[in-house]
C-alpha cells in the first residue's frame, strides 16, 4: 500500500510538472512576443498545478520550485514592462483578474515584488497589502509554501535601516511587524495541520508536519538578517512577540524547533541579555517538549561564544548568566518528573561546561552543580543506563581537563560522591582517567590529606569494590590498572618530612586493603618512595630521636618490616628477599645496625623456608653476597654470623658450578677495599680454594656423566678473582699459585676428554693478554706481574 | 526566450556550519558584515546585478543551513544551479575535509547534465582570523585538491575584510555563465 502510495505520488508529480512546463512554454512565447494578456493567462494556468494536494511536502516543494523559477522570467518581464510605461499599479490590478485565488496571489506577489522596487508606493503598504491577501490560503501546506514565496521575494525589499526602502513612511519596524505577522500566519497554519484529516493518519501528518519545519522556521532567519533589529528591538518587540507565538500555539513539535531556532539564529550577545525572558519561556512549554535539548544547545552555544574571546566574559557576569541558567535548569528538572536520569546529567553536564568556560575561578559554581546532580541521583546507587554514566564521566573529566590539577579537582566535596554511581567497570575508568591526568601534569599530591582523598577517589583501583562480584577482570588490563596505581604512588611527595611519613603510612593503609593481587604492585614503589625518605633524613637523627609524631628512620623501617610482611599472603619470597635487602641497605646507610641486622635476618629466613626453586635460590644468594659486601655498618659478631650464612647456602647450592661461583663470590666478603677493618687475606684464599675444589669435582662429574666437559672456563674465572686480589695486594695470593693455575688450565684444555670450547679460549687468551699488559705497562704494578710467565 | 534565460545565472553555496557562507554573501551583495554568528535556516538567496561583456545579468546566489536539522525540505533549489561554490573555513580542517561531502552531494542531488565538467568554485574563507596564525589548511592543500576535482578555480577570502570577495565573485559568475543551460523539454 505504502509503496503504491510513493508510486502514485510520483506520476501525479510527473503530471504536474509536465502541465507546468507546458503552460511555462506558453508563457515564454508570450513573453517573447510581449503578449501581457497571453502571458498572465499561461503563467495562472502554470501556477494552478500548486493547487494540488496529492504531494506530500518534498514532493510539493520540487514543485514549487520549478514554479519559482519561471516567476522569474515573468518577474523580468514586469520589470521591463514598468520599463516601456506600463503602470505598475494597473499591473498590480490586471493580476488579480486570474480566476483561481492560489495563482492570483502567486502573480500578485510577483508584481508587488517590482511594484515595491518601482517605489511607486510605500513599501509598507504593499507588504502589508500582500500580507493580509495570503489570508484567502487557508490548506496547510499551499499556504505555507505561499507565504514563503511572499517571505522571499521581500527579502531584500524590507524597509530595513539603510536599505533604499527606508524612508520617512516606512521604518524597520514595518518590516518587522510584516516578518512578524508573515511568522505568526505561517505557524498557525503548520500547527493546525495537525487536526486535519483522518487520525489515523497522524504519524504521516507529523512526519509531513516536521519536513515542513523550516517554512516556518526561515522567517526567524529572516528576522535574525534584518539590521535594525537591535539588541533594544529584539527585547521589546522580536523575542516578546516570536515566544508568545511558540507558547501559546500549545504544539510540542513548533515548540522545540522553534526553541532551538531562536537560539541558532539570533546572536550570543542577545540571548545573554535577554536569558531570563527566554529561559522563562520554558516552563510554559508543554511538558512533552524536550527541555533539555533545548537548554542545553543554548548553554553550548554561549560557552563556545565564551570560548571565543576573554574579552565578552564581562559581559556573562554583568548578566549573572550562571545563576539564571542554574535556576533554570532546576527547575525543568523539577518540573518534569519523568525527565530521564541520563537528561538530567545531561543538563548538568552542559551547564558544568558552561561554568568551566565563563567562570573558571569560581570553584563554588562547579561543586554546586555537582551536587545538585548528586541530589538527583541520591537513592539511584550505582547507574546500569549507559548513557546516563557516559554523562556522568563527561560531568567528572570536564573539571580534570579544564584544572588540569588534581588538586583543585579534590577540594570538589560533591565529586567523589558523583563518581560513586558510576558502575564499577567504569569507576574503575574513571579512576585511571584520573591518574593519566595527574601523570601528563606531573602533578605531586603534597599532603596527607589529599592522598587520603584521593585514594578515595580511586578506591576502585585500590581494592576490589564488590566481593560478590566475581567480574571477569582481563590479567593485561588488571596489571596495566596497577601499574599506574603503582606510577601514581611514585608522585607522592612533601618536604616536610613529617608529612611525607603520613603520606606513607596513608598510601600503606590504603595498600594493605588491595589483597594478594594487587600487592606485588603496590608494595614496591611505597618502599622506595619511603627510603627515599629515609635518605633525607640521614644524619638528623639524633637531634629528633624519641619525639612523638616525628619522622625518624627507625620509625619508617619498623613500618616498612611491616609492610613487607603482608607480602607473605600473597606469597613471593624473592620480591620481598630483594626488598627486605634494599632496606637493610638503607639501614646501613642510616648506621642502624640492629635494624640492617634484622632485615638481613629477614631475608634469610625466607631464603632458608620459602625459596626452593634452585634458579632463584642462585639469584637469591647472589643478590645476598651483593648486598652484604657493601655493609659496613655490623661489628664482627655479627658480620661474621651473616658471612658464615652466606657462605654456607653458597656451598650447598644444587648444581656444582653455581656452588663454584657462589662460593668464590663469597670472597669479597672477607676483603672490602675501603674498609682495613676487613681484609682477610686468608679467608679469600680459603674461599677461593674452596672453589677450586669444587670446581675440580664438577668437572670430574662431568667428565664421568657425559665423556666431555666445559666446566674449564670455571677455572678462568677463579683464575680472574686470583688476578683480582693479587692486585689488591693480598699477600696470600702468590705467584706460585697463579702460575699454577695457569698450567693447570692450559694443561687441561689440551687434553683428550676436552671438547673445545672457543668461548673458554678467547676467555683465557685475553686474561694471558692481560697479564702481559699489566706486565708492559711498569711501575709497581708492572714490577708485581714481572715473574708471572703467561 | 533563450536570452531571458541566460540573464539570470544561479548559485548555490555550499559548506559546513560555521564557515562563513552568509557573510560572504552579505560582504558581496550588501557590503555589510557581522561578526555575530547565526544560522542560516533552509535555502535563502538574494540578488546582485554584475556587468559582464558589456551585458547586464543578474546573479541570484543561494546561501544554505550548513547545519543539517535546518535543511528539513531537502535541496530541490539545487535543480537549474549554474555554479556551486563550496566554501571551507581556513582554521577548521573537518570543513576542509567535508568539502568533497558536499561537492558529491550536490552533483547527486541536482545531477547536472555534464557532472565531469560541471562549475564549481572553492573559496577558503577567514584568513585573516588571528592573522592567519590559527590557520591549518594552507594555501598548497587547498589548491591540490582543487586540481585533483579537474582544477576548480580557488580563491582565499575573508567575508569579514571584504578581502579577495568580489575577485571570487567575478569567477563565479564568469564560470556561471559558461555553463551550457539545461535543455528544457
Amino acid at each position: 500500500m505504502i509503496s503504491d502510495g510513493i508510486e502514485d505520488e510520483e506520476k501525479w508529480l510527473a503530471a504536474a510538472i509536465a502541465g507546468l512546463q507546458q503552460n511555462a512554454f506558453y508563457m515564454h512565447r508570450a513573453l517573447d512576443s510581449n503578449n501581457l494578456r497571453d502571458a498572465l493567462k499561461y503563467s495562472a494556468q502554470m501556477l494552478s498545478e500548486l493547487r494540488t494536494s496529492r504531494l506530500s511536502p518534498h514532493k510539493y516543494y520540487e514543485l514549487y520550485m520549478r514554479a519559482f523559477d519561471e516567476l522569474r522570467k515573468l518577474e523580468m518581464f514586469f520589470k521591463e514592462e514598468a520599463r516601456r510605461g506600463c503602470s505598475i499599479i494597473d499591473l498590480y490590478e490586471l493580476v488579480q483578474h486570474a480566476g483561481n485565488i492560489l495563482p492570483r496571489l502567486y502573480l500578485l506577489c510577483t508584481v508587488g515584488s517590482v511594484y515595491i522596487k518601482s517605489k511607486e508606493a510605500p513599501a509598507k503598504d504593499i507588504l502589508k497589502d500582500l500580507v493580509e491577501m495570503c489570508r484567502g490560503i487557508q490548506h496547510p501546506v499551499r499556504g505555507l509554501f505561499l507565504r514563503s514565496y511572499l517571505s522571499q521575494i521581500s527579502r531584500d525589499k524590507l524597509p530595513d535601516i539603510g536599505s533604499e526602502y527606508e524612508g520617512d513612511a516606512d521604518t524597520v519596524m514595518d518590516a518587522v511587524e510584516f516578518v512578524l505577522q508573515n511568522f505568526t500566519e505561517m505557524n498557525k497554519l503548520w500547527v493546525r495541520m495537525q487536526y486535519q484529516g483522518p487520525s489515523r493518519e497522524k504519524e504521516r501528518r507529523e512526519k509531513e508536519r516536521s519536513e515542513l519545519r523550516d517554512l516556518v522556521g526561515k522567517n526567524l532567519h529572516v528576522l535574525s538578517q534584518v539590521e535594525g533589529v537591535d539588541l533594544d528591538m529584539y527585547r521589546d518587540t522580536v523575542l516578546p512577540r516570536v515566544l508568545e507565538q511558540v507558547v501559546n500555539c500549545k504544539d510540542d513539535l513548533a515548540q522545540y524547533y522553534l526553541m532551538d531556532c531562536i537560539i541558532q539564529v539570533f546572536p550570543d550577545e542577545y540571548h545573554l541579555q535577554t536569558l531570563e525572558t527566554l529561559l522563562g519561556a520554558c516552563p510554559l512549554l508543554q511538558p512533552s517538549v524536550d527541555i533539555k535539548t533545548v537548554l542545553s544547545r543554548l548553554m553550548e552555544r554561549l560557552s563556545n561564544y565564551a570560548a571565543s574571546s576573554a574579552e565578552v566574559l564581562p559581559e556573562f557576569l554583568q548578566v549573572e548568566a550562571f545563576a539564571k541558567l542554574n535556576n533554570a535548569i532546576g527547575k525543568v528538572i523539577e518540573a518534569q518528573v519523568d525527565m530521564p536520569i541520563a537528561g538530567a546529567v545531561t543538563l548538568y553536564s552542559s551547564l558544568l561546561t558552561f561554568t568551566l568556560h565563563v567562570h573558571p575561578d569560581r570553584l563554588d559554581y562547579v561543586d554546586q552543580i555537582l551536587g545538585a546532580c548528586v541530589k538527583k541521583l541520591s537513592g539511584k546507587g550505582k547507574l546500569d543506563d549507559s548513557k546516563a554514566t557516559k554523562q556522568i564521566v563527561a560531568l567528572l573529566s570536564a573539571p580534570l581537563e579544564k584544572y588540569n590539577d588534581i588538586e583543585t579537582v579534590l577540594k570538589l566535596s560533591n565529586y567523589p560522591c558523583a563518581m560513586e554511581h558510576l558502575d564499577n567497570g567504569t569507576n574503575k575508568v574513571m579512576a585511571g582517567v584520573i591518574i593519566e591526568s595527574i601523570m601528563k601534569n606531573r602533578t605531586r599530591i603534597s599532603t596527607a590529606d589529599k592522598v587520603e582523598a584521593l585514594f578515595e577517589l580511586i578506591k576502585g583501583l585500590i581494592k576490589d569494590l564488590d566481593v560478590d562480584l566475581h567480574d571477569e577482570v582481563d590479567e593485561e588490563d588488571f596489571k596495566e590498572e596497577q601499574n599506574s596505581v603503582a606510577r601514581l604512588i611514585q608522585m607522592l611527595y612533601n618536604d616536610d618530612p613529617e608529612e611525607m611519613l603520613k603520606i606513607v603510612c596513608t598510601v600503606r593503609k590504603h595498600i594493605l586493603a588491595g589483597g594478594p593481587k594487587r600487592l606485588p604492585f603496590t608494595v614496591p614503589p611505597l618502599i622506595f618512595n619511603a627510603l627515599k625518605l629515609v635518605r633525607r633524613l640521614q644524619g638528623q637523627e639524633e637531634n629528633a630521636a624519641g619525639k612523638e609524631g616525628v619522622a625518624t628512620p627507625k620509625k619508617i623501617f619498623q613500618l616498612l618490616n611491616q609492610t613487607i610482611e603482608a607480602l607473605a599472603i600473597v606469597p613471593v619470597p624473592e620480591l620481598s628477599l630483594r626488598l627486605y635487602l634494599e632496606c637493610a641497605e638503607a639501614a646501613n646507610d642510616s648506621d642502624l645496625e640492629p635494624v640492617a641486622y634484622e632485615f638481613f635476618t629477614q631475608a634469610y629466613i625466607l631464603y632458608e623456608e620459602e625459596i626452593s626453586d634452585s634458579r632463584a635460590q642462585v639469584t637469591a644468594i647472589h643478590l645476598i653476597i651483593g648486598t652484604l659486601q657493601r655493609m659496613h655498618v655490623f661489628g664482627v659478631e655479627n658480620r661474621d654470623t651473616l658471612t658464615h650464612k652466606a657462605t654456607g647456602y653458597s656451598a650447598k647450592l644444587l648444581k656444582k658450578p653455581d656452588q663454584c661461583r657462589a662460593v668464590y663470590a663469597c670472597s669479597h666478603l672477607f676483603w672490602v677495599d675501603d674498609n682495613d677493618n676487613i681484609k682477610d687475606g686468608e679467608r679469600v684464599l680459603l674461599c677461593l680454594k674452596r672453589a677450586l675444589r669444587i670446581a675440580n669435582a664438577a668437572q670430574q662429574m662431568a667428565t664421568a656423566a657425559r665423556g666431555s666437559s666445559k666446566l674449564v672456563v670455571l677455572f678462568i674465572e677463579i683464575l680472574s678473582k686470583y688476578l683480582y686480589f693479587f692486585e689488591k695486594g693480598n699477600s696470600e695470593i702468590t705467584v706460585a699459585a697463579i702460575q699454577g693455575l695457569i698450567e693447570l688450565i692450559t694443561t687441561e684444555m689440551q687434553s683428550d676428554n676436552m671438547t673445545s670450547d672457543p668461548a673458554a679460549d678467547a676467555f683465557l687468551a685475553s686474561t694471558l693478554r692481560y697479564i702481559q699488559f699489566q706486565k708492559q705497562k711498569g711501575g709497581a704494578m708492572g714490577e708485581k706481574y714481572e715473574p708471572i710467565k703467561a | 526566450m533563450a536570452s531571458r534565460r541566460r540573464m539570470l545565472l544561479k548559485v548555490i553555496i555550499l559548506g559546513d556550519s560555521g564557515v562563513g557562507k552568509t557573510s560572504l554573501m552579505n560582504q558581496y551583495v550588501n557590503r555589510k558584515f557581522s561578526n555575530q554568528y547565526k544560522a542560516t535556516i533552509g535555502a535563502d538567496f538574494l540578488t546582485k546585478e554584475v556587468q559582464f561583456e558589456d551585458r547586464l545579468f543578474t546573479l541570484q546566489i543561494w546561501d544554505t543551513a550548513g547545519q543539517e536539522r535546518f535543511q528539513s525540505l531537502g535541496v530541490a533549489f539545487y535543480r537549474g544551479a549554474d555554479c556551486c561554490v563550496l566554501v571551507y573555513d581556513v582554521n577548521v580542517m573537518k570543513s576542509f575535509d567535508n568539502l568533497n561531502n558536499w561537492r558529491e552531494e550536490f552533483l547527486i542531488q541536482a545531477s547536472p547534465s555534464d557532472p565531469e565538467n560541471f562549475p564549481f568554485v572553492v573559496l577558503g574563507n577567514k584568513i585573516d582570523v588571528d592573522s592567519g596564525n590559527s590557520r591549518v589548511v594552507s594555501e598548497k592543500k587547498a589548491r591540490a585538491w582543487c586540481a585533483s576535482k579537474g582544477n576548480i578555480p580557488y580563491f582565499e577570502t575573508s567575508a569579514k575584510e571584504g578581502f579577495n570577495v568580489d575577485a571570487a565573485f567575478q569567477c563565479i559568475a564568469k564560470n556561471a555563465l559558461k555553463n551550457e543551460p539545461e535543455e528544457e523539454l
